[in-house]
């Protein structure tokens, strides 16, 4: 396919008539500045071919504010040696006309020969897209697509396929591809992409699992009721046959007869049971008369023994009276010595006493004397006192006053002093006639006078003199002096002294009068603490009891100087002693009068007792009970005998009929009875509950339920067997067809592969590129780099995608297809070095192919070796 | 001269499997309409009586609805009926006629014979000798009593009794509920009545099987007929008419294909069917595409025209000729496919491929007939 010549009118911005004309049959360069209407002209052959004449969707085609236009184009082109010119007009004058050779062809006629030709569908509706483009997809490349090699072979598809039918020849099947669709679309209804059931495939199969389960539990509950019948069966013929035995009624008789039998015998057992009372009665009997017999029999012996005591007795007593004399002549003996020994206190302490009076009468004496001493010593220190005590009043002085006396005697010393060496000295030497007077004073002889105060001489004869002592100070010192002595003055008249010595005479007479007051007192002190009254009182006090204690020791007697006395606690301690022994052989006394007196009673005791006897011993009545007693001895004895013999009789009867074993038996037959009733009783009730329960099993007709689950069962089964098999089968189809299908596809790959291995050669020496089943350019590896096209550079991809394409159209073309080629604005991604490959790729292509080469950079493309194609200039050509 | 009707066998309460729905629903109503039939006969042939030689019921537990429905389809004969537990409806503790007679469904006119023993019908001159099965299975025959019965004066004795005649009849070697052979003869018995065996057969002169009055399988055995039996006088010989009564007629065929000519006999042999068949098909062989076409046409019209039809033909291979896929228009890969689907099936009896191949062979004959139109 060769297009020649292109007009379009009325399309965007042509809105006046555009021709490009003398197109190449193989490379054409056409290139425009952005805006100039380039895009236009890719559109333009676009939608002259995709987009439907009567299409409302191409409002993009129309010039802008013009809603009258018709965007018109037209092509003419050349394919199979047959000339071909195409007219198509859009939205306001809606046609399509097709010229091929002679024949004309119009409107959706046009259209269809048209698509036929090149391999692509048209819309349902609306705007042409990528998916309907077919193979001019795969060879038409708008701006910026160029790598998407993937999806325009995949949308290209069943075009590429039947358009490359020619090329595999009997091979591919006319809907082949369809049919597979419809095996893949039945195939799915029955299986899961992973070849598990699914649909009613799935549902029959749980359905199948579940009619199982319902038979095989309605199996389960038929046997329930048939063994439940067999029960029944059973039940009602041991419940039948027990009515008619009724074996309860022989273990009844049984019973009774046991009873009766056990019945007798107790009648035995008590009978028994008194005599035995009566045997135990006479027995006691017997031993109570045995025992009086005795008794009686016994007296003799009695007698006897209480002679003998009663003779122990006396030879006790007589014992313990010989001791009496004894005792007595002890008790005696220990009062004696008893009242020695108190005497002898007594005396003892008398000594005693008189001995402490003695002392006491001197020690008063001594202590007499000491205070009488004391008391005139005390009166002698207090009169010293006293006379201290005056002394001080006399001189009484203020030791501060006296002091500060002292300071300003000294500082008026001082004062004097240094007025003197300030004053104005005055020092004459008067003949012994001459006299002057100073301040009215006559001066005579020799003599040296200090002047502080201005003075006056007088000498006679001459005149007065008026002397004015110099100096500053000389006034205020002299103010001074005179405050001192003044203040001198006062203080000598408030002590009462003429002068200072005296003064502190004074001073020393008051010390010395204050300390000679303090040793007085000290001394007074030291006799008499408690002060003189005091030592008087105590004086008289000791005198008084002086006085007592002499009269006190005259009224003690005093003890006979003969006697030997012994000291007081010797004395105490042989009275303590002598106490005791006396306490003891009283008691001891007492205890033998007691002995003795008991002694005596006993006895008495014994002879009475003795007496008793022997006067009983000898009683006629005693001798008739005795004889009355044998004889009823001898009948009890018979009397017992029998009965004994009658016992043991009724014992071995009563052993015999075992008793313990009949009341077993009772028991026995009583359960035996209980038994067999209860167990018909059960028997009757277990036979209704089966009746009823099988009447409700019954009803529920479940062999019926069963025959019919399995029918359902069975048809369930059936269909699933029969979609089973459509599943197999269709899933045998599929895959068969697909099979076959990919081994055609893999018949077109080599030949795809020859032509891409020539475009790649060029632009990449080592490398290849694999060609998939699905004809789609796949695996590429660059020496040791392998891996998928998507993986690449944008611009490698885009220039693999170029060579794909270019590869498709050198199959096409061995097909007999028509290959127009057209790139809008490629390869621009692809550096320097690249493009010139590419430019030797697409030279080579051009050979084979019409190529239309749309680009705003011509610069990139000059040496392409074709005349560019400039649209600016065209458009003025055509203008 | 006493004459009464001898059936057996009615297995009420069977459900069918193996059939559609449909289909089963209306083999069951006609073995009600069986007995209604009988009752009919039984009053058109002015019978005495009718005697049921067991298996009336199929289970112990049928549905109640299905208990009243039996009892009431006897209603159009009013004669005595005398009804024999067989092995399917024993007469255990609880059985199915107990539960009949609860539910009070038995009509005043039909005897069961639930005890072995005798039931006298004086009026009608007739004896009858009962030996029901009480249990489910027995392997002591039951009708050894029937020697020791006594029946009245001038009645005829007739034995009635379910179970296998011993030695006579084939696959039932120690078979339960064994009957003695010459037990007409040793009972002086003028007519025993026997069921179990659901074909009608002679065992000799004296005994026979009646048969089930309506078929319920394939298996061809003389099925679906009733006996009308006249005795003239106690000791005379019986005078037995079998009288047919089935409304569906079973066949099973099994056929194998090897030539059209083949396919042809099979397809005449269906349309001489009557349409109250009931047929199982079971084919094997091959076939050729346009000649499996025209068998599923003509199943199709079958399958309309019967009761039942199924059809088998999983042992049926597919063998296309080349006009057969020139006719499909399969060519290239699709051509392939076919083949290939061809050999496997005939290499190793593969069902999925020859599934496959019909399916391939009806799509692409529905794309041709879409594109011729």
């Amino acid at each position: 396919m060769k297009l020649q010549r292109m007009r379009i009118e009325q399309v965007r911005q042509f809105r006046k008539p555009f021709v490009l004309d003398n197109l190449q049959p193989g490379l054409n360069l056409i290139h425009g500045p952005n805006e100039s209407g380039k895009s236009t002209l890719v559109r333009s052959i676009r939608a002259a071919f995709f987009e439907r004449y009567r299409s409302t969707a191409v409002d993009d085609l129309r010039p802008w504010g013009d809603s009258a236009a018709a965007p018109t184009i037209e092509l003419n082109f050349e394919h199979d040696n047959h000339t071909w010119q195409l007219t198509k007009s859009f939205l306001q004058r809606k046609r399509c006309d097709l010229t091929v050779g002679t024949e004309t062809y119009s409107e959706d006629d046009a259209e269809e020969k048209l698509a036929e030709l090149l391999g692509y569908q048209y819309p349902q509706k609306g705007i042409s897209k990528a998916k309907h483009w077919g193979i001019p997809g795969l060879l038409w490349v708008e701006q910026g697509t160029g790598q998407d090699i993937e999806q325009a072979i995949e949308h290209a598809g069943d075009h590429l396929k039947s358009a490359l039918n020619s090329m595999v020849g009997e091979v591919a099947s006319s809907g082949g591809d369809d049919l597979i669709e419809e095996v893949r679309t039945q195939r799915d209804t029955l299986l899961t992409g992973t070849g598990k059931p699914r649909g009613d495939y799935l549902q029959l199969e749980k359905d199948r699992v579940l009619y199982e389960r319902e038979i095989e539990e309605l199996k389960q509950r038929v046997q329930q009721y048939q063994e439940q019948v067999d029960r029944l069966g059973k039940l009602a013929q041991d419940y039948d046959q027990a009515e008619a035995e009724r074996p309860w009624e022989e273990a009844q008789r049984q019973l009774e007869e046991a009873r009766t039998r056990y019945q007798q015998i107790e009648g035995l057992e008590q009978q028994q049971n008194q005599e035995k009372t009566t045997l135990t009665q006479l027995q006691q009997n017997h031993r109570l008369l045995q025992q009086n017999k005795e008794h009686l029999e016994g007296l003799n012996r009695q007698l006897e023994g209480r002679k003998a005591e009663l003779d122990r007795a006396e030879r006790d007593l007589g014992l313990a009276e010989a001791q009496t004399p004894a005792i007595a002549g002890r008790l005696a003996e220990a009062r004696t010595a008893y009242e020695r020994a108190e005497k002898q206190r007594k005396l003892a302490g008398l000594v005693q006493t008189r001995e402490r009076l003695e002392q006491d009468v001197r020690r008063l004496e001594q202590q007499r004397q000491v205070l009488t001493q004391n008391l005139a010593k005390a009166k002698d220190y207090h009169q010293q006192l006293e006379q201290a005590r005056q002394q001080a009043r006399d001189n009484r002085t203020d030791s501060g006053s006296v002091k500060s006396l002292k300071a300003t005697a000294n500082q008026l010393n001082e004062e004097t002093i240094r007025s003197r060496t300030i004053a104005t000295r005055l020092s004459w030497q008067l003949d012994a006639s001459a006299a002057l007077t100073l301040n009215n004073e006559s001066l005579t002889g020799q003599g040296e006078q200090q002047l502080l105060e201005e003075s006056t001489l007088v000498i006679p004869g001459v005149g007065t003199l008026g002397i004015t002592p110099g100096g500053e100070e000389l006034a205020s010192t002299r103010r001074k002096l005179k405050a001192l002595e003044d203040s001198l003055e006062e203080q000598l008249k408030t002590l009462g002294v003429e002068s200072v010595e005296q003064a502190e005479d004074r001073l020393s007479a008051f010390e010395s009068a204050g300390r000679a007051q303090k040793h007085a007192e000290d001394l007074l002190k030291s006799v008499a603490p408690a002060g003189i009254e005091q030592l008087v009182s105590e004086q008289s006090e000791a005198e008084s009891e002086l006085e007592k204690a002499r009269s006190q020791l005259q009224v003690t007697p005093e003890p006979d100087s003969k006697e030997q006395v012994p000291a007081l606690e010797e004395a105490e301690a042989a009275f303590g002693q002598a106490g005791t022994a006396l306490d003891k052989v009283e008691s001891e006394d007492r205890e033998h009068q007691a002995r003795l007196s008991a002694l005596k009673h006993s006895r008495d005791n014994a002879k009475t007792e003795w007496q008793r006897l022997a006067d009983e011993e000898k009683s006629p009545e005693r001798q008739q009970q005795l004889e009355q007693l044998t004889t009823d001895l001898a009948n009890i004895e018979k009397q017992q005998t029998e009965l004994q013999a009658s016992l043991e009789r009724r014992e071995r009867e009563i052993r015999e009929a075992r008793p313990d074993f009949l009341r077993q038996d009772i028991e026995r037959y009583q359960n035996a009875v209980n038994h067999l009733r209860q167990t018909q009783e059960n028997r009757g009730r277990e036979l209704r509950d089966i009746k009823v329960r099988l009447e409700a099993w019954g009803a529920e007709g479940l062999e019926e339920q069963l025959n019919e689950k399995e029918a359902e069962l069975d048809q369930c089964n059936r269909r699933y067997e029969e979609l089973h098999r459509r599943a197999q089968a269709l899933d045998l189809l599929l895959n068969l067809l697909t099979e076959k299908r990919q081994a055609l596809t893999r018949r077109l790959q080599a030949p795809l592969q020859k032509h891409l291995n020539h475009y790649l050669s060029v632009l990449f020496p080592e490398a290849s590129l694999e060609v998939d089943e699905q004809l789609m350019p796949g695996t590429f590896s660059r020496g040791a780099e392998l891996g998928q096209i998507t993986e690449l550079s944008f611009g490698a991809r885009e220039q693999m995608g170029l060579i794909s394409r270019l590869a498709y159209a050198d199959l096409l073309r061995e097909a007999g297809r028509p290959t127009l080629v057209i790139l809008d604005d490629t390869l621009v991604h692809s550096d320097s070095d690249r493009l010139e490959d590419m430019k030797r790729i697409l030279f080579d292509a051009a050979g084979r192919h019409q190529i239309l080469l749309f680009t705003c950079h011509p610069e990139k493309w000059q040496d392409l070796g074709v005349p560019p194609l400039d649209i600016q200039a065209s458009k003025e050509q055509s203008a | 001269m006493p004459k009464f009707l001898h059936t057996a066998d009615w297995q009420m309460g069977r459900a069918f499997t193996r059939f559609e729905t449909e289909d089963g629903a209306a083999l069951v109503e006609a073995r009600f309409e069986a007995i209604e039939k009988l009752a009919q006969l039984a009053t058109e042939h002015q019978c005495d009586a009718v005697l049921v030689a067991g298996d009336v019921f199929d289970a112990q537990t049928v549905s109640d609805r299905t208990i009243r429905r039996v009892f009431n389809a006897t209603q159009s004969f009013s004669g005595p009926w005398v009804m024999l537990p067989g092995n399917h409806d024993a007469a255990l503790a609880e059985s199915v006629w107990t539960r009949a007679e609860r539910l009070g469904a038995v009509p005043g006119n039909v005897h069961l014979a639930l005890q072995p023993g005798v039931i006298n019908l004086e009026p009608q001159k007739l004896s009858i000798l009962c030996a029901p099965l009480t249990q489910r299975h027995t392997y002591g025959d039951l009708t050894e009593p029937f020697t020791g019965y006594e029946s009245p004066e001038g009645c005829l004795r007739i034995g009635l009794a379910h179970g296998s005649v011993q030695g006579l009849l084939p696959e039932e070697i120690d078979s339960t509920n064994p009957i003695a052979p010459d037990r007409a003869e040793a009972s002086r018995l003028d007519y025993l009545a026997l069921g179990d065996w659901h074909g009608t057969k002679q065992i000799n002169e004296r005994t026979w099987y009646s048969g089930t009055p309506e078929p319920e399988r394939f298996r061809n055995n003389e099925a679906g007929n009733a006996l009308i039996v006249e005795v003239s006088e106690p000791g005379a010989s019986p005078k037995v008419t079998c009288i047919p009564t089935g409304r569906y007629t079973w066949h099973q065929w099994r056929e194998t294909l090897s030539v059209q000519s083949d396919l042809e006999q099979l397809l005449q042999r269906l349309t001489d069917l009557p349409d109250s068949a009931v047929v199982d098909l079971r084919l094997e062989g091959s076939i050729t595409l346009a000649g499996e076409q025209t068998l599923l046409k003509a199943l199709s019209v079958a399958e309309a025209r019967f009761r039942s039809l199924r059809c088998e033909r999983s042992g049926l291979q597919l063998a296309p000729t080349d006009e057969d896929i020139a006719a499909l228009k399969a060519d290239g890969y699709v051509g392939e496919v076919i083949e290939n689907l061809r050999q496997r099936q005939e290499g190793t009896q593969d069902d999925a491929a020859r599934d496959a191949l019909a399916i391939l062979a009806g799509l692409l004959r529905e794309r041709e007939q879409e594109a011729s139109q």
